[in-house]
């Protein structure tokens, strides 16, 4: 990435929820640099898309379906990928679900409702951690990317769950990656802002009627490219004494927030 | 009325440098715990206001006029307020010299005077009780700024700029200061107002985006000031802690 091509050449990456969205454009990213590039997901269709888009690029990609939620699929998700790949060096934990619960009461937060968006947001990436760590602290290097949210630094009515989860992500980064700071795993997260990806689409249309672009301070909602180079970043040699960062990607969103007018009225100094 | 827990009776409370409204309740607020008080400051009307609330409460109260951007006026209120009081144990600081304009349109001397006033002064005030401070082996510094010291703003770049400095001033004083006694803390007020609740018409974006609906009165930050000027907060420094109406929780 930052000396041309082929920094990845020779690397196997897991991104879940690869399938989709970011973790589509990260997967695609990965393999332009020359990565292998296994995608897990519940749906199989669109991650073997995905892998098939990796192939086409050169490199060996694999889908392996996997329910982020349930520990033995990201077990097997890492297992294929070590006997298939022969490797691995970086993960991607991505796969999320954004399913607010706007217009219920908080006390009607079922459990199922708040399993849902923990499970998947958080456990899930401390499943996929776990699965990974054994070989990657045995291999002494790794690369661990969390996609976390803005929202998991401050908050937002009617997202419980899904603030609470990439709230308690951070925190997992920041824990692991003082964990295995000595054995040359780096481990950040990544706080995209509001992307243009077709999962997203609802949240953007409910929560700000449509015209996100207006609210945020550079003009434009954020695209998969703005995300993947972060991740590349990330994933690749250039980022080796990075390790336990918060990387906020969403064109100054959390720069400001102070105000919805965006700016302060003029005022003069009195005349001394 | 106060509790015990948080009582001040006995303390000497130095109150400098408010361009806004500050100094009246935090004044008040000290007084009502128990402090004596020495209000310093450029505009006499506002010190003699703090000064008679404070005695109105039965405590000792000290008018300095003063200018904390100068050092040597700022040594002679040091003086004076010992001299006063026998001795500082609480400085708190609310220059909040309020200043917007497009960045280009900012002019070098506009700069000087937002950073003189927002961020020299407590500079220089620190440094003159904290030598004070540093021979009682105790003390409490308190400085009042903006959440905007943690924000961005369009055309605030100055006053920003002022107010984080102000906050990194806080951090490195409670390090530096930390085995001698001196507790070191900010106060990030968010949109106080002393005359508005509710706000004109034209700023109802901004109210539907205060979670509490309202902005804050300056009065309200006073038991925050107790809190910290108190001997209860003794394991409690370099930290901004918001009286904010939840500004800063939101995304």
């Amino acid at each position: 990435m930052v000396s041309g091509k082929g920094t990845l050449e020779g690397k196997v990456a897991i991104v879940t929820g690869g399938g989709t969205g970011l973790g589509k454009a990260m997967a695609l990213a990965l393999a332009k640099e020359g990565a292998d590039v296994v995608v897990g997901a519940r749906r199989l269709e669109p991650i073997e898309q995905t892998a098939k888009e990796v192939r086409d690029m050169g490199r060996r990609g694999l889908a392996v379906s996997t329910d982020v939620t349930d520990s033995k699929q990201v077990n097997n998700l890492v297992e294929q990928t070590l006997s298939q790949m022969g490797g691995l060096d970086i993960l991607v934990n991505n796969a999320g679900i954004v399913r607010g619960q706007q217009r219920r009461e908080f006390w009607d937060i079922t459990d199922e409702e708040w399993h849902l968006g923990i499970d998947t947001n958080l456990t899930g990436s401390f499943f996929g951690c776990r699965a990974a760590s054994k070989h990657m602290v045995e291999q002494k290097s790794g690369k661990i990317i969390n996609i976390a949210s803005g929202e998991g630094l401050r908050g937002v009515k009617g997202n419980l769950m899904y603030s609470v989860a990439k709230g308690g992500v951070v925190q997992l980064t920041r824990t692991l990656a003082l964990t295995w700071a000595d054995v040359n795993i780096q481990v950040n997260a990544i706080a995209p802002g509001f992307i243009d990806v077709s999962a997203l689409q609802p949240v953007v249309r409910q929560g700000f009627g449509g015209r996100m672009a207006e609210f945020n301070p550079s003009g434009r909602i954020g695209v998969p490219y703005d995300i993947s180079s972060m991740c590349l970043f990330l994933a690749s040699s250039a980022s080796d004494y990075v390790t336990g960062g918060l990387f906020v990607v969403d064109g100054a969103g959390l720069a400001g927030g102070y105000t919805p007018t965006g700016y302060a009225p003029i005022k003069n100094l009195e005349e001394e | 009325m106060v509790s015990a827990e948080f009582g001040l009776n006995g303390k000497s409370a130095l109150v400098a440098g408010d361009s806004r409204f500050w100094s009246k309740y935090v004044s008040v607020a000290l007084a009502e715990a128990g402090a004596d008080i020495a209000v310093a400051g450029k505009d006499s009307k506002k010190l003699d206001e703090a000064v008679t609330e404070v005695q109105r409460l039965g405590k000792k109260a000290v008018a300095i006029t003063t200018d904390t951007t100068q050092s040597t006026q700022v040594q002679k209120m040091v003086e004076q307020a010992v001299a006063g009081l026998g001795k500082i144990d609480i400085l708190v600081n609310a220059a909040d010299l309020e200043y917007a304009k497009p960045f280009v349109d900012i002019t070098e001397k506009e700069w000087n005077r937002v950073m003189a006033s927002n961020l020299t002064s407590v500079f220089l005030t620190c440094q003159a009780v904290g030598k004070h401070m540093l021979k009682q082996e105790k003390g409490r510094i308190i400085n009042i700024i903006s959440c905007l010291a943690e924000r961005g703003m369009i055309n605030g770049a100055a006053y920003c700029a002022s107010m984080g400095g102000v906050l990194e001033i806080t951090r490195t004083l409670a390090l530096e200061w930390g085995r001698n006694g001196i507790r070191v803390n900010a106060i990030g007020a968010g949109w106080p107002s002393e005359t508005e609740t509710t706000g004109a018409e034209g700023e109802e974006k901004l109210l539907r985006y205060l979670p509490l609906k309202r902005y804050g009165h300056p009065g309200e930050i006073g038991s925050m000031v107790i809190y910290l000027a108190s001997d209860a907060s003794d394991y409690v420094s370099g930290q901004f802690m918001y009286v904010d109406g939840g500004i800063m929780a939101h995304l």
